[in-house]
């Protein structure tokens, strides 16, 4: 910095030295002083340059450069508002969406669970493969977890807890709550600690010992006030009395094994016995050593169940372990990754649709600034610098459109967050959806990446400019020309298969679901409720008058116009059973005809409005006196009884135990109801009447006359007139329960949507752009057509045709490509159907229709314009 | 003129010792009258302080032949290299060129 300091102040001296010398040699040969010193002048050159030139020797000159750049980009943008607005929106409208989507990403996947050294803390569960498939995420029995705990050496820690309902009572009002029994060190295992009182203490495990409760955050704030003195208070949880010892940090969330409270796990004796190895409920967690890699561990837990299958094959042979972080495991979950896959490369075709319109504005706009590049590069400057030039006015449009463009991702956030709403998970989720520092990062380096992608072309095409044909005029390249219905049709084809994917999943995803339920969705209020751990426990006759004096209670309330109960609600998969069919061939034991059932009370068809298709419905003769009625729905019928009559004939249900093995006697069949959104083809199912089999875990739903949802106090008030200290859990209306099941398919359906709605507009914006260009440049050769006697309609036909030729193209290159996107879909989404037909049709002439409106426009302005201002034009 | 042609100069000029920076251009224009017709004195200032910012060459303080202080301009071992690098460039170069040129020997 001295040095340099020192040698532009010394310039000055060193010219004049030069000078002097030069002129005392000239003297010295004989010129007049006068001539000597002018001789000398014109030998050394331009003064004025070489100062300049050495300052920049000395400058940093790439800062000073670039400043420069930018306060001429600026002002170049100023001067054309119109595309600089238009460029800063359109990046906006891609830079927004992109980060939106990467706030998902970086939420879901990105994000760590809450525990210390997250990436050590494994999730080791049991792992069958049988005929069909591998399930590796299965849970644990109690001896295999004490074997795995006694035998491995690759944690430092293994811990258990079986995640279940609760019911918690004492004081105020009954609640269900997902709670979790624990190993003693499950918390010192995770790492973290309570922030009011302790967690579990080694021994309380022990039976006996084992009246200790710990709450979370959000259930002690809810439930308790946040009192600060709640230690010490006795609730009742499943009816037994438990002491809340502490409350867990807001942020101990633990993803897929969320719970509201934890209590200590005492293994029962029934748990630790050797057939309880067939009894697999428990999710293990375990610490990975220091210096232990996960493979390790895997190849150690290998081992082990490979032992315990050897010692106890009767209950382990075929069952193996999987080991995976608790991120893996938690991502793994359903179909996340694959949904934020197909939203990132969505938005991506946004952002390159966005792209190529800006490359394309920016080469219409260089072609009108050919004369001013020409000019520049007359005057000295370099093709390198006019380049950067260039790429540094996308910089500062780039930026410029970050702006807008993270507002716009702000509201979509929000907007994302409030639709997170189907279940607790994805509103835990939702929280996680934030700006943070990760995201603005994003932001900037995908606008300054982009600045590069659209300015390049541009940037290239200046730099290849020929000054002399710069100077002279400005006739339009034909290789510009190419250059620009490349990228359209690139722009129409991406837009395409953008649309054919979103009408694939609003198909797939949105209208079937709503159409084909089966039964009436409208004013249904459910809600769930589980007697057990109370009184009831194991008194079936009770269990049965719990549901029927509620169920008369409901009645009785003049918002009701009908109440049932049911063992599982539509679209979810209820509980299986094994069954014969009376007069057909008792089967091998591995052809056992088996399929779903459903518990359900006398009224529930008619509160649903399922079809009543033959036969009757239940009646309060099929009580448990004289109980062998049984109801199929129409699948079942199809399948077990094709070409027959199913009233009439009869079933015999293995129950298991063998006691209740009986023929039942099909009195009825009713319409398929669905167990998942977009289910075509319905599964066989048999219902058998609640009476006949009482259970103390049903659903109510009623058929309200007014707004379901306006009706939940009236719920809970009619069954706690029954029982004041029952839990009632997950009141939820008909459309609730079909947006839970949905799981974000229809949020993933609708994002899909506004990005290809995004995607049309801004490819309909690139043709409208590239065709008025096109015609600007031809209004010449128009005038001379229709001075030659060419009709307006001849001309402006000939504009359409030269859009829609591109447009042709890529809506043809687009559809090739949009062919496999049913199957791609498809194979990865769980239960996808759509008939692509009408989505590999509509879409093409959507976007068709859209692309010729955008050459319809500046067509018609082609058509009016007058010969003779066209001739004189350029 | 040949990319690297007045460094190379430049720098061969400075290796026998150190020189002031008129001398510099002197020797240059007396060796040859061709180079200076395309070469005026304010291209010389200019690669002269290219290249001390890139350490070929680094300047002292002295007086000069006739008592006048003057800059003179050392060849550092950092410069050796680049003209090292450019005289073997040319050497090739020429010989490719007199190749041509007499074919016949």
């Amino acid at each position: 910095m001295r040095r340099r300091r020192r040698m532009l102040e010394e310039l000055d001296a060193d010219i004049r030295e030069h000078i002097e010398r030069e002129t005392q040699d000239n003297v010295e040969r004989g010129m007049t002083p006068e001539e000597a010193r002018y001789a000398a002048m014109r030998k050394f050159g331009n003064v004025t340059l070489v100062k300049e030139d050495v300052r920049e020797v000395w400058s940093s000159v790439w800062l000073g450069q670039l400043l420069q750049d930018v306060r001429y980009a600026l002002r170049m943008l100023r001067k054309s508002p119109g595309f600089s607005a238009v460029a800063v929106l359109t990046l906006a409208l891609g830079i927004g969406a992109n980060t939106a989507i990467f706030s998902l990403v970086n939420g879901m996947l990105l994000r760590k669970p809450p525990v210390r050294d997250p990436n050590r803390l494994m999730v080791v569960s049991s792992k069958w493969a049988g005929n069909g498939g591998e399930w590796d995420r299965l849970p644990v029995s109690a001896p295999d977890f004490l074997d795995w705990r006694a035998q491995a050496t690759a944690f430092n820690g293994m811990v258990a807890a079986n995640f279940d309902d609760y019911t918690i009572s004492g004081g105020t009002m009954p609640e269900r709550v997902s709670g979790g029994r624990v190993s003693c060190d499950f918390f010192h295992t995770l790492g973290v600690a309570a922030t009011l009182g302790r967690t579990i203490l080694p021994g309380e495990d022990q039976p006996g010992h084992d009246h200790v409760v710990v709450l979370s955050d959000g259930l002690w704030k809810e439930k308790f006030g946040g009192d600060p003195g709640i230690l010490g208070r006795v609730i009742r949880v499943n009816g037994n009395s438990h002491t809340i010892v502490g409350v867990m940090p807001r942020s101990f969330r633990l993803w897929d094994f969320d719970a509201r409270m934890w209590v200590p796990l005492a293994f029962s004796p029934e748990e630790l016995a050797p057939a309880a190895r067939n009894t697999r409920f428990l999710r293990v967690f375990a610490r990975l050593k220091a210096g232990i890699t996960a493979k390790q561990a895997v190849a150690e837990m290998d081992t082990i169940a490979q032992r315990i299958a050897e010692a106890h094959p009767d209950t382990n042979k075929g069952w193996a372990t999987a080991v995976k972080s608790l991120q893996e495991y938690s991502i793994e979950d359903g179909n996340v990754s694959t949904a934020l896959l197909f939203l990132t490369v969505a938005v991506s075709f946004v952002l390159l649709i966005a792209c190529a319109n800006m490359a394309n504005l920016l080469l219409a706009r260089s072609l009108a600034r050919q004369h001013e590049f020409a000019i520049r590069a007359a005057l000295g400057a370099g093709r390198a610098r006019l380049a950067r030039q260039l790429l540094s006015e996308c910089l500062i449009l780039s930026l410029g459109g970050a702006g807008p463009g993270l507002l716009l991702a702000y509201w979509g956030m929000r907007a994302l967050r409030a639709q997170m709403n189907w279940n607790e998970g994805a509103v835990s989720l939702a929280k996680t959806i934030q700006l943070d520092v990760r995201v603005l990062v994003f932001a900037l380096v995908i606008s300054a990446a982009s600045a590069f992608v659209f300015g390049l072309l541009p940037a290239l095409q200046v730099s290849r400019t020929d000054l002399k044909e710069g100077l002279r005029s400005s006739t339009g390249g034909r290789e510009r020309h190419r250059l620009q219905r490349l990228l359209v049709i690139g722009q129409i084809a991406l837009s395409l298969i953008l649309l054919t994917s979103a009408s694939l999943f609003i198909e797939g995803f949105l209208e079937e679901v709503r159409e084909s339920a089966g039964f009436n969705i409208h004013n249904v209020l459910t809600a769930s409720v589980s007697l057990r751990g109370l009184e009831y426990y194991g008194a079936p006759h009770r269990e049965a008058a719990f549901f029927e004096n509620a169920l008369r209670n409901l009645g009785n309330l003049p918002e009701t116009e009908s109440a049932a109960v049911t063992s599982d609600l539509p679209f979810s998969f209820p509980n299986e059973k094994d069954f014969e069919v009376e007069g057909q061939p008792v089967p091998k034991p591995d052809e056992q005809p088996r399929c779903g059932y459903f518990i359900v009370s006398a009224d529930y068809f008619a509160t649903l409005q399922i079809p009543l298709l033959q036969g009757r419905g239940f009646n309060s003769s099929d009580n448990s006196n004289s109980s062998s009625t049984i109801i199929v729905d129409r699948a079942f019928a199809r399948r077990y009884f094709a070409n027959g009559n199913p009233i009439g004939r009869h079933l015999k249900v293995i129950e298991g135990s063998g006691a209740r093995d009986k023929w039942m006697e099909i009195v009825g069949v009713v319409g398929d109801v669905n167990e998942f959104l977009g289910q075509r083809d319905s599964r066989p199912h048999f219902f058998e009447p609640f009476q006949a089999y009482p259970s103390g875990s049903m659903n109510f739903v009623v058929r309200t006359r007014s707004d379901a949802a306006g009706f939940s106090d009236g719920l809970r008030r009619a069954i706690w007139a029954v029982d004041g200290n029952q839990a009632v859990a997950r009141v939820r209306t008909m459309e609730g329960v079909i947006a839970d099941a949905g799981q974000g398919d229809d949020l993933m359906a609708e994002m899909m949507a506004a990005f290809a709605g995004i995607a049309l507009a801004l490819a309909s914006i690139g043709i409208y752009g590239v065709i008025s260009y096109i015609a600007g440049q031809r209004m010449h050769e128009m005038g001379i057509r229709m001075t030659l006697g060419a009709r307006p309609n001849q001309v402006m036909r000939s504009v359409i045709r030269s859009g829609m030729s591109v447009a042709g193209i890529g809506v043809a290159l687009g559809l090739m490509t949009s062919l496999a996107l049913p199957r791609l879909i498809a194979a990865s989404f769980n239960g996808f159907h759509a008939s692509a037909v009408s989505a590999l049709v509509a879409a093409p002439v959507v976007v068709a229709i859209a692309a010729f409106l955008a050459c319809y426009v500046p067509a018609r302005r082609a058509m009016r314009v007058e010969p003779m201002v066209a001739l004189r034009h350029e | 003129m040949l990319q690297g042609t007045r460094d190379l100069l430049i720098l061969r000029t400075l290796l026998p010792g150190p020189r002031y920076g008129h001398a510099i251009a002197k020797a240059i224009e007396f060796n040859s009258e061709v180079v200076l017709q395309v070469w005026s004195t304010d291209h010389f200032i200019r690669r002269c302080h290219r290249q001390i910012k890139r350490s070929w060459i680094s300047v002292k303080e002295g007086t000069s032949e006739n008592n006048r202080r003057s800059k003179f301009y050392r060849l550092t071992a950092k410069g050796r290299r680049p003209l090292d690098l450019e005289t073997r460039k040319w050497d090739k170069l020429a010989g490719t060129i007199a190749r041509i040129l007499r074919p016949a020997e």
